[in-house]
């Protein structure tokens, strides 16, 4: 009877119209739509306020009785600045003079010859603050042995210092080194030029970074947005209950269509939100605040294919999802007994979660293909497989088809739990009594 | 063609009995009361005939074809938990549920206003359901329940709740729809009201059928063995023999005579009785009301059983009605 499901169809665009114009005209909505950004905003502009101020200059002093080697440290540490600006301003696609704005904190090295008051010295400016740590170096009693190092630093001094001092010092060393060989100045240069790796335009399953860094994007967003917005479908369930006008409703549409009607309903106004939200983040990405942000570390690539995907496995996993938390919903009769049965929604995400870390570094391990194709798990870990791995095209077919279906078997089975289950009045009903329900309406 | 017909209907829920071989139909242009105390299995028939649950056995047709849910868009239902989306505006609310019975925006839209116009509430149109009276949103429940134009009207205890003035509103709405061809089906345990408004009835009582047909003939079945009479004086007359039982009241009395041959005699030579010691205002004889042949039915089917019930039908909240 097509007819008949055409009806059927209205009246579950019925239901989610109504449902997402109520919603979405509420006080509650304009506030959380309007205040989880600014309260996100206000993290973000108040770390990169923290993050501004922290990194001043290190003030440190190199001690040493040979002379050279403490110069040497001295210049080999400007020079590794310097590089860093370079590659800095190319990464902001313009030359380092030019954009003064922000200047990266610097190393600032001050040589001198260890005499006796020197240590006395050097800590009592180290107390004052005026400096920030001193490396001490005694030359090697033995004919070819190192000297040793001791860096001495406030406690609060950043901690990576050592490791760039470590590192600095390793390559003077081999320059010393090279040079006591008759290596000539300029081919030492050029031996220790460092290595720069450039990504190449490449397809986008290799891009293994973005694709690791959207396959977490969609895991979060989905976490937030099932949690959020899966409990309201629950929550508006419950609400009609106590308000009885379920059965007005029931009196002219099926309960598969109310069902049905209220995820896409209450689903839209969650994407509608998550919509604006996405909005409002590109533009505050695309404005100056932004780019300090994304600074010159991440670099987020996202192919055609994978937003088609994302947007696939998204709506999948939110449907499957919502139509659990309706189950939870026609099951109970209150906020509180909801609270108690939402791990439901929780635990498959957080098996999703604790797979993650398997299934980047081998997405295409029997493991991970059995998995993918199990409904719950589908929307996170196949996508990750589409971008990572080397799904087969009738695996990604069939992980969609079976995801739809057992939507469409949770709207099933809901709805019966919900005819009976909103008849009942009181107690909450134990498993035996569900499956009786399901085999009597 | 009868609008509704119900069949040797039966629904059990766990352990208990709700409703038990219960058979009766409605013609269009009737009006069909079911009456029962609370508990008697009313809103479960109701629900069978509008399709929330099924039934374990029998059948439920509507118009003549049996039950599927596509017939449900000719049926108008006012359920005996009244709900109403208590945050959206009245008009809204109105036009959904009308659209949702496959009445276009627009037509459902002006039946609304004309119905809001016809019960006196165009003042809640624009208002939040939740700010209006309890009557109020009563009302609303009422013209949803009416405004895809329904042949068969079935309502769960309609006048609970309302004060005489909108009671006596809504009964005469029925009424013009009855007469429009309409057919409809009301619950209630209240007998005056079924007495005034049904053409046919069915008693239910402990999910049994006891007592039903229609009303005319019901009363007619029993004989005209009921006096009232107010009376100031003596009350002397009412140890005459002819008398079977009797109810003393302030100012009144309702008397049974004792079957006999001669009920019409028997019930003059009272009043002659009655004249010589008191003065009388007002003197009847009747068929029993429908609330005393649903209490001897009811003790006839289950004897030795306390009368609980007869409480719950001299509810006094709802007493005026009886004015």
């Amino acid at each position: 009877m097509p007819r008949f499901r055409l009806a059927s169809l209205r009246n579950v665009l019925l239901i989610a119209r109504r449902e997402y114009r109520e919603r979405v005209r509420t006080r509650g909505f304009l506030i959380t739509t309007i205040m989880i950004p600014l309260i996100m905003g206000g993290f973000v502009c108040g770390s990169i306020l923290l993050g501004s101020k922290t990194p001043t200059d290190t003030q440190i002093a190199v001690v040493s009785s040979d002379t050279q080697l403490a110069l040497d440290l001295q210049a080999e540490l400007e020079r590794r600045q310097r590089q860093q600006d370079d590659i800095a301003a190319q990464a902001a696609g313009s030359p380092a003079t030019s954009s003064p704005q922000k200047r990266r904190p610097r190393i600032l090295v001050n040589a001198m010859d260890p005499g006796p008051g020197t240590r006395a010295q050097l800590n009592s400016d180290l107390d004052s603050g005026d400096l920030d740590g001193y490396l001490w170096i005694t030359p090697s009693t033995a004919p070819a042995g190192r000297p040793t190092f001791i860096y001495t630093s406030r406690s609060s001094g950043p901690s990576f210092i050592k490791n760039i001092l470590a590192d600095a010092l390793s390559q003077v060393l081999i320059r010393e080194h090279l040079a006591h060989r008759g290596v000539v100045a300029a081919e030492v240069d050029t031996m220790l030029q460092p290595v720069t790796i450039v990504a190449g335009q490449g397809v986008s399953h290799q891009d293994h970074e973005s694709a690791e860094i959207s396959v977490s994007v969609l895991f979060f967003v989905m976490y937030m947005v099932i949690m959020l917005y899966g409990m309201n479908v629950a929550r508006s369930i419950i609400e009609e209950k106590t308000s009885r006008i379920f059965e007005v409703l029931l009196a002219t549409i099926r309960p598969e269509a109310m069902m049905a009607g209220k995820i896409i309903g209450v689903g839209s106004v969650g994407l509608t939100q998550v919509g604006i939200w996405l909005v409002a983040v590109l533009l505050l990405a695309a404005s100056a605040v932004g780019i300090h942000l994304g600074g010159d570390t991440v670099h987020i690539a996202l192919t055609r294919p994978q937003v088609i995907f994302f947007l696939i496995y998204f709506i999948l996993g939110y449907a499957f999802y919502s139509s659990i938390a309706a189950a939870l919903g026609a099951m109970t009769n209150s906020e509180q007994e909801l609270q108690q049965l939402n791990m439901f929604l929780v635990l498959p995400l957080l098996f999703c979660f604790v797979m993650l870390g398997t299934l980047l570094t081998t997405p295409d391990s029997t493991l991970a293909r059995v998995l993918a194709l199990v409904p719950p798990f589908t929307p996170l870990l196949m996508y990750l497989r589409v971008c990572l791995g080397h799904p087969a095209p009738w695996e990604v077919i069939l992980s969609i088809v079976l995801t739809s279906a057992s939507i469409y078997g949770i709207i099933w089975v809901t709805s019966r739990i919900y005819r009976i289950g909103v008849l009942m009045y009181g107690k909450r009903p134990s498993l035996p009594e569900i499956l009786r329900w399901l085999k009597y309406s | 063609m009868p609008i509704v017909q119900l069949q040797h209907v039966r629904k059990v829920y766990d352990s208990k009995v709700a409703v038990e071989d219960l058979s009766f139909s409605i013609e269009p242009g009737t009006m069909f009361g079911l009456l029962g105390p609370n508990g008697s299995g009313k809103t479960s028939s109701i629900r069978m005939m509008i399709g929330i649950t099924a039934p374990d056995s029998g059948s439920v047709s509507l118009f003549d074809q049996p039950f599927t849910r596509k017939l449900l868009s000719r049926v108008g239902y006012l359920p005996e938990e009244r709900g109403l989306y208590k945050k959206m505006n009245v008009l809204d609310q109105l036009m959904f549920l009308g659209q949702l019975h496959y009445v276009s925006a627009s037509l459902a839209e002006k039946r609304a206003r004309d119905w809001c116009e016809k019960l006196q509430i165009t003042e809640a149109i624009p208002k939040k359901t939740e700010d209006l009276s309890k009557g109020m949103q009563q009302k609303i429940q009422f013209i949803a329940a009416l405004l895809h134009d329904p042949e068969l009207i079935i309502m769960d205890e309609p006048f609970s709740g309302l004060d005489p003035v909108n009671a006596t509103l809504l009964m005469d709405t029925l009424v013009d729809l009855r007469r429009q061809g309409k057919a409809v089906l009301f619950s209630t345990h209240r007998m005056d009201q079924v007495e005034k408004l049904c053409d046919n009835i069915a008693l239910l009582h402990h999910g049994q059928l006891i007592l039903s047909g229609s009303m005319r003939e019901i009363k007619s079945s029993y004989p005209r063995n009921r006096i009232r009479i107010h009376f100031e004086g003596g009350d002397g007359f009412l140890q005459s023999p002819k008398i079977e039982s009797l109810k003393r009241y302030p100012g009144y009395a309702e008397i049974k005579l004792r079957p006999s041959v001669t009920l019409a005699d028997d019930a003059q030579s009272l009043l002659a009785e009655a004249v010589q010691v008191a003065s009388i205002t007002h003197f009847e004889v009747t068929e029993p009301t429908l609330e005393q042949i649903f209490i001897e039915k009811v003790l006839e089917n289950s004897p030795g059983k306390p009368l609980d019930f007869t409480l719950q039908l001299e509810a006094p909240e709802e007493s005026y009605l009886d004015a």
